[in-house]
């Protein structure tokens, strides 16, 4: 847990005279008065789930034959099953590219956007966020429908260039079909965070590297990028965590195409599929944690190399 | 000011649902959630999920008529998504209706278990003589009787008449002369001939079985042993057959029941559709048959592997099951029974080709034998194609693992569709998965 | 293309790049692309939908009053229903969640409490939980409680917001002086008070951020209700649209072609987002900032 230790502030005087006092009881009750509520709800919905979680996916429950302890059985069958494996594949393989292609739309997006002034700038600010308006569902059945090749507008886009509108449903465009719909959704809502982080860097520091004679795309990649790392490493956090827990789009978009997205498409789909429609709780809840320790690593993984978990978490 | 103004309405929004939410706490088995309307008051309400296009009509019919009990009834998604929730609410031993619409094959799924209830000891002989051996077959258990029937699903061959007259074809009797006309239409620069859906493999299935395939067989007075057999000879050769017209390009690999699939239906993009009888009913709910396409479609009888013996099958068909959530299961069941069997709901059904009623009453109602389909012109499809094909019907062993059957199913057939993997391959794979899960859920696979 | 306009935005004239206008332009209708087809076909009927035409562009039929009436009175109303669902549990998770991360977060910053390292620590972990980890056990644990199935299955879960927490952490630690506070405490304020007057006004931008965030993630949850709940009165406008969409695709909705009513109940229920992100525009903006830069 070491790398989720928060930065340490310095001691301020408050806190200095706090420990010079003996007003250690006072402060313990009121500092455990304020974060307690947030720790019943923390202790019952967070900590509860994932002990209940854990004791369930130690237990395999059979149409015939009932429920037995098998202890790690089920972690055993969910890292040997194709249906678990294939589905981590994709979200990894999605992640590698979605991540970055939105980060790096989001971070071009920002950095003009904090460089041109003009009100249709600003419009556009607004309207490249309004996606993350979307619930993420209803952004999926709007691009299920455009998508369509009887009715959706790529048969009429791509015919104007005498072309054939390319399926995107299916099974082996599926992966850009999912891939645009998140970057429409999710690149407006990450452009607007590196906005506000790029709004908040003093702008005498780009005047003094304009002395230095630095030109434009050196302020924006020596100077602005690096000012505003913290922020891009947030956000490549967060999207890393919510891209491997996929579910959303794709079981929306199921409806369209079941045979291209099969049940065991992203692993919290299978782990639906064995939960609610197969009535396994056990191993859907082993598929869950299993991913949850996938999580879990990969996020460490990129704290890790990025060098910047203090500066983070 | 502006501020003030945005949080009075948020704050009136806020409880005025609250106050809707209020009265609906109760959850799924509450009587004050329905669809419909109940005018009767201080009457025992039983609650039923179905998805039966004119069920509003049904529900209201059977309210009419029954002073001492009502229906509420929600519509909570068409299959798969009704049995999943259906699934959800066994599992959390709450929630579920007191009577459902299920589907013949689920019923072994959901009776293994525990959670039907064995209506036989409710009215059953009352009503006995008003159903098929069959169909009473279809929703048993052994001797135990889990479901009244309502709908069968005979199959046909739904065309497009102006696509064959075009191209100078007639309705196919046999799968080979199937694939010449589709190759005929090909060649002359027409449509696809028909279409093989990843996400309807009871089609599929009931085109194995049409072939001589049984699947499952399935004892229930020896609940610990079953037989899978996926990958015989006949269930390759479909799928052979199948995965063989895709890949040479005579027929599309579009999901059905898709907007996609229905504006190709609409723009006349297949010349066929392989269904069973209730496809019209839900075809015309969708807007096909009107406009500019009204008085295109004919029926035709399936086409056969053997055409010395032919062989009749069944997809869809559903009945009214009492599950075990049910607190009054007297009372569910005389719903059960009671809805859609008065003759006006059944006549409303079969007018629109919702469903081919199994109601011996409706049967053998010469208004309904020699009924002139709009939908097909005018065609007297009932007397041609479904009742031969209804009355030639065997009945079939369905798995008491239909889910994960199913969705397997699904996802081997999207496999062939890619053109990864042989329909023989997909047979052979579709074994292994499910004897494999059989195996894991306790059961001795033969 | 002059460079002379050195001070930052709105104090002097506009900077323009005509190039990266231009680009912008582009990404623009990118985005707007589908809101445009929403618009123009939820003024169409089942047929004007399916039978071909140019999908950009309007029939001869524009009938939005006819589809907004059947919107809203299609199967009893039950749209509308759904949006005032939807609209409680934004409302109660999204004011509930911020309250309580407001005053965890306030806890955290503020008051050297025994185990707050660790605590800290192990919310910070939680960030990492899949959230739709916790939806099968959650469900299980309900169903015993008999809680499945009620607005409380939705409502309870979405107060959690471990994110909520760390923002708020981290704004109180830098926004909120211990000096301001030692003086209230020293003018013999209480605690609460202190928390209430002198804290809660400085906090408010970020207050208002992680309402706008946890309100959203509750108008968007759809995994969670749709596990919890069996009752389509019930159904948030997420998974009711959802049902829409499994019911319209097997074309079993009794004549009336649901496809259009999806597509305009899609357009309706996006519309009170947006406004509430357009009228609050000034104040999440300045806590977006916060999460990001420290």
């Amino acid at each position: 847990m070491t790398l989720l230790t928060e930065k340490r502030a310095p001691r301020t005087q408050h806190e200095k005279r706090k420990i010079r006092g003996k007003v250690h009881l006072r402060e313990h009750l009121m500092g455990w008065l304020f974060v307690g509520p947030f720790g019943v709800v923390f202790l019952a919905f967070l900590i509860a789930p994932l002990g209940y979680a854990l004791y369930l996916s130690l237990f395999q429950k059979k149409l015939i034959g009932g429920t037995s302890f098998v202890l790690f059985d089920n972690y055993v069958k969910a890292f040997t099953d194709p249906s678990f494996l294939s589905g981590v594949w994709f979200v990894l393989r999605f992640s590698l590219v979605s991540i970055p292609l939105q980060i790096l739309i989001a971070l071009a997006l920002a950095l003009i956007l904090d460089a041109v002034t003009t009100l249709f700038a600003r419009f556009s600010r607004l309207m490249i966020f309004l996606p993350y308006a979307i619930p993420t569902v209803i952004g999926a059945v709007m691009w299920g429908f455009l998508y369509s090749k009887g009715f959706g507008p790529l048969t009429d886009i791509f015919g104007l260039f005498g072309a054939t509108a390319p399926d995107f449903l299916s099974s082996d465009l599926i992966f850009y079909g999912l891939l645009n719909v998140v970057t429409w959704q999710w690149a407006g809502y990450y452009m607007i965070i590196l906005y506000a982080a790029l709004q908040g860097v003093d702008p005498t520091l780009y005047e003094a590297a304009r002395m230095d004679g630095a030109g434009r795309w050196q302020i924006a990649t020596r100077i602005k990028i690096p000012l505003i790392a913290p922020a891009l490493i947030l956000i490549l956090v967060f999207s890393l965590i919510g891209t491997l827990q996929f579910f959303n789009e794709p079981q929306i978009l199921r409806y369209l195409a079941a045979g291209t997205i099969g049940t065991d498409f992203t692993p919290n789909m299978y782990a639906y599929q064995q939960a609610f429609s197969l009535a396994n709780f056990n191993y859907g809840s082993a598929i869950s944690f299993a991913l949850g320790g996938i999580v879990f690593i990969c996020v460490y993984a990129f704290l890790f190399f990025t060098r910047k978990r203090r500066s983070f978490l | 000011m502006k501020r003030r103004r945005i949080l009075a309405t948020v704050a009136m929004l806020a409880a005025g649902s609250g106050l809707v939410a209020c009265s609906s706490d109760g959850g799924g088995s509450d009587a004050s959630n329905c669809t419909n309307t109940i005018t009767k008051q201080n009457v025992p309400v039983v609650t039923m999920w179905g998805w039966y296009p004119n069920t509003q009509l049904v529900v209201d019919n059977f309210n009419k008529q029954h002073d001492d009990v009502q229906v509420c009834w929600t519509n909570v998604g068409q299959g798969g998504d009704e049995y999943d929730k259906f699934q959800t609410a066994i599992s959390a031993g709450t929630g579920a209706p007191d009577v459902i619409m299920v589907e013949a094959d689920r019923i072994p799924t959901f009776q293994i278990q525990g959670a039907l209830v064995d209506i036989k000891q409710y009215g059953y002989d009352a009503v006995k003589a008003n159903y098929g051996e069959g169909a009473w077959k279809d929703v048993s258990v052994g001797d135990k009787v889990y479901g009244v029937p309502v709908d069968g699903g005979p199959m046909g061959m739904i065309y497009r008449k102006d696509i064959f007259d075009k191209y100078k074809i007639t309705p196919p009797k046999t799968w080979a002369e199937y694939e010449q006309a589709a190759q005929k239409v090909k060649d002359a620069g027409g449509p696809l001939f028909g279409d093989l859906g990843a996400n309807v493999p009871a089609v599929l299935m009931a085109l194995q079985i049409q072939k001589g395939a049984s699947p499952f067989t399935y004892d229930p007075a020896q609940p610990k042993s079953i037989g899978v057999k996926l990958n015989d000879q006949a269930s390759k050769d479909v799928l052979d057959y199948w995965g063989g017209l895709a890949k040479k390009g005579l027929v599309g690999t579009q999901d059905q029941f898709t907007p996609e699939y229905i504006s190709g239906v609409i723009n006349g993009n297949y010349a066929t559709y392989i269904s069973a009888a209730w496809a019209p009913g839900y075809l015309t709910g969708a807007g096909v048959g009107k406009g500019q396409d009204t008085g295109k479609f004919a029926v035709a009888p399936l086409p056969q592997w053997d055409p010395a013996n032919p062989v009749q099958v069944n997809w869809g068909g559903s009945a009214f099951s009492v599950t075990k959530q049910a607190k009054k299961p007297e009372l569910a069941a005389k719903v059960a029974y009671g809805l859609y069997a008065d003759k006006e709901s059944l006549t409303d059904g079969w007018t629109n080709q919702i469903i081919f009623p199994l109601n011996l009453t409706a049967l053998k109602d010469p208004a309904f034998v020699d009924l002139k389909v709009a939908f097909f012109d005018g065609q007297q499809a009932n007397k041609e194609v479904y009742l031969p094909a209804a009355d030639a019907y065997k009945g079939v062993a369905y798995a008491p693992f239909g889910q994960y059957y199913l969705d397997a199913m699904t996802k081997q057939v999207s496999e062939v569709i890619k053109g990864s993997i042989t329909g023989s391959q997909a047979a052979d794979r579709l074994q292994e998965d499910v004897a494999k899960y059989a195996k894991e859920q306790g059961f001795t696979v033969q | 293309m002059t460079d002379h306009t050195s001070v930052r935005a709105g104090t002097r004239r506009p900077q323009r790049y005509l190039p990266m206008q231009i680009l912008l332009g582009f990404l623009v209708i990118y985005f707007l692309v589908p809101f445009w087809w929403v618009i123009v076909n939820s003024s169409k009927d089942a047929p004007g939908l399916f039978g071909g035409g140019n999908t950009l562009w309007f029939t001869d039929q524009i009938d939005y009053i006819g589809n907004l009436k059947q919107l809203f009175t299609y199967d009893g109303g039950i749209y509308l229903r759904w949006i005032l669902n939807s609209t409680l549990y934004a409302i109660a998770g999204g004011v509930g969640a911020t309250v309580l991360a407001v005053m965890a977060g306030y806890g955290f910053a503020k008051y050297r409490f025994a185990a707050r390292r660790f605590s800290f620590a192990v919310v910070l972990g939680a960030l990492m939980v899949p959230a739709t980890a916790l939806v099968i056990p959650t469900f299980i644990m309900f169903s015993r409680l008999g809680l499945t199935n009620t607005v409380w299955a939705v409502i309870l879960p979405s107060l959690l917001n471990p994110f909520g927490v760390y923002l708020m952490h981290v704004y109180a630690r830098d926004a909120v002086p211990d000096e301001l506070l030692d003086a209230a405490r020293v003018d013999g304020a209480g605690e609460v008070r202190t928390f209430l007057q002198i804290a809660l006004p400085l906090m408010r931008p970020a207050v208002v951020t992680v309402l706008l965030l946890s309100a959203v993630a509750s108008w968007n949850n759809y995994f969670l209700p749709l596990a919890m709940l069996s009752d389509n009165r019930l159904f948030p406008v997420t998974v009711g649209l959802g049902l829409w969409q499994g019911i319209a695709s097997a074309n079993n909705s009794g004549g009336t072609s649901l496809w259009s009513l999806i597509i305009l109940g899609s357009l309706v229920s996006v519309l009170p987002l947006i406004i509430a992100f357009f009228s609050l525009q000034r104040h999440w903006r300045g806590g977006l900032s916060v999460g990001g830069l420290r």
